[in-house]
């Protein structure tokens, strides 16, 4: 059993690693952490967007990102991949690349759940830490980017890494439209050993434990920086790293 | 843009016939008053009579329902774009009873933080002037503790050395003592007594008659929405006009 995951690795350790690349388009390994990183990248300033256009008094904004983000959360992620996959090559008429639509909907996607939990971070602050920096003469924007956002970020850190680390879960989706990652590169293995099941997807499983278990370290070791530079605050941030324990709870 | 240059004489807060309804409950019934240059006017009253909503319409923290709003020489409430409000909103010092000093941020941050972002002063100089702020409140040794560091009266000293940092003519204070244990009301008071003794002009909402009996020029009794008295405090003390304003004062002696 581990002589069989040793061989494996031993024998397909570079298409595990980068995939076909380059002799094909890049995958494995570094497809996956490079649409996770990507995908995170862009989901969380994006999810700030939403968040503050949802809290916005404006209809205009208020009103179709409220639509978009009750439908994305009510809609299954692979719903919506396969709706990218065969509806944006319809609109534009170009031959997107996969990975491509992959990153576009996952950072749609974890953008609108990354929302939700931005903006209940910004509402928990209560009215007062808004009121002094406007009464000071900050903008509304100002006082978000200097004041609330600092402040609201860092007390849902716990929930930010919940939908990180369901991100970079999230992309093994991919596999359905064929983007070359690490799952597809995993499956393309067990089709040809077609005897090792077990053996080749404990091995995937493996490598995305590491990846999200790295993940959620930095998480921590972060907040206990901030926390720590913050002193004073201690007790409360022990809870919350708590709560990072718990990391497949998926905000909803 | 909206400033007619003030003079010497005129008053640096006029209200005039100001109304306030949340719905159908009205708050404020019609307020005429005038804070002059220099004066420190003491705003009391019964619970709910509209203290705090009445001190947030001058930096429109509130908006008004009719009348009008001057404040050293500008109308708060007239239509203007919202940079303009803002500029208002940062020539007009405002203390919140709960502080609400940026947790994130130490004290000389907290101080520093607006003239920069606001203001656009260079760091070293909003540095050297958060400085002299906290040492004129007492608390220089205090620069790099962060609020939960920071007792109820040093914070509240902080929150004044923040709104000192804008260099407005007038502040505001919406019971700045009230949220404090009682051995640390003191040290807010005498910093704000020091401001009034600077020429400060300054409204403030307080409970603190000794306080308003050594610094305010003047005292405004309010109930129900309504001035029922303004007066100097000798006289409001020892020779409350209304009934109302008797009843107030002796439940609050005991
Ligand atoms: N946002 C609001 N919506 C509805 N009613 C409000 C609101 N804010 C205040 N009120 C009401 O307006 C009245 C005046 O409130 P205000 O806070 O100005 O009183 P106050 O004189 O400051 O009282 P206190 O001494 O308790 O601070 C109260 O009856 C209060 O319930
Ligand atoms: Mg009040």
């Amino acid at each position: 059993m581990i002589s069989d995951i040793i061989a494996i690795i031993r024998d397909y350790w570079l298409l595990l690693l980068i995939g076909q690349y380059p002799n094909g388009p890049l995958g494995g390994l570094a497809a996956t952490l490079l649409l996770s990183i990507l995908a995170i990248a862009f989901a969380f300033p994006v999810s700030i967007a939403l968040a503050l256009a949802r809290l916005s008094n404006s209809p205009f904004l208020n009103w179709p990102v409220t639509a978009l983000v009750y439908f994305t959360r009510g809609v299954p992620l692979l719903m919506l991949i396969l709706w990218g996959y065969f509806l944006v090559p319809l609109v534009t008429g170009a031959n997107v690349p996969s990975f491509l639509t992959m990153l576009v909907t996952l950072v749609v996607y974890q953008g609108a759940f990354l929302s939700e939990v931005v903006r209940g971070g910004i509402v928990a602050l209560g009215h007062g830490q808004m009121e002094a920096s406007r009464a000071l003469g900050h903008s509304y924007l100002g006082a978000m980017r200097y004041v609330i956002l600092p402040q609201a970020l860092y007390n849902v850190i716990p929930s930010i890494i919940s939908v990180f680390v369901a991100t970079i879960k999230d992309t093994t989706l991919g596999y359905v439209i064929n983007v070359p990652d690490l799952t597809f590169a995993a499956s393309q293995i067990n089709n040809q050993l077609l005897t090792q099941p077990f053996q080749v997807f404990f091995i995937l499983a493996a490598v995305y434990y590491v990846i999200c278990w790295s993940l959620s370290r930095v998480a921590i070791v972060t907040e206990r920086r901030i926390t720590r530079k913050r002193a004073g605050t201690a007790s409360q941030a022990t809870a919350k790293s708590l709560k990072l324990a718990a990391l497949t709870d998926q905000p909803s | 843009m909206n400033t007619i240059a003030p003079s010497k004489n005129s008053p640096m807060i006029a209200l005039t016939g100001v109304h306030k309804s949340y719905g159908n409950y009205e708050v404020l019934k019609g307020i005429d008053a005038e804070v002059a240059r220099g004066e420190v006017v003491v705003i009391c009253g019964p619970s709910g009579s509209g203290k705090s909503t009445l001190i947030r319409t001058v930096n429109r923290l509130e908006e008004i329902g009719s009348g009008s709003i001057s404040c050293d020489g500008n109308n708060i409430h007239q239509p203007m774009p919202a940079k303009e409000l803002n500029r208002l909103r940062s020539r007009i010092g405002f203390v919140f009873q709960s502080f609400n000093l940026f947790p994130h941020l130490s004290a000389i941050d907290n101080i520093a933080m607006s003239p920069m972002r606001v203001k656009g002063l260079q760091r070293d100089v909003a540095y050297a002037k958060a400085t002299k702020l906290l040492e004129r409140v007492g608390l220089a040794d205090k620069a790099n503790a962060f609020p939960a560091q920071l007792s109820g009266g040093q914070q509240q000293r902080v929150a004044i050395a923040r709104a000192l940092a804008m260099e407005p003519p007038v502040m505001l204070f919406d019971e700045p003592t009230s949220a404090l244990d009682p051995e640390m009301v003191g040290e807010v008071l005498s910093v704000m007594k020091g401001l009034a003794a600077d020429g400060m002009t300054m409204m403030c909402v307080t409970h603190e008659m000794g306080f308003a009996r050594d610094v305010a020029d003047r005292v405004w009794f309010i109930d129900q929405g309504q001035i029922v008295e303004s007066a100097r405090p000798e006289d409001f003390f020892s020779r409350p006009q209304t009934q109302r304003a008797q009843r107030f004062l002796s439940e609050l002696r005991h």
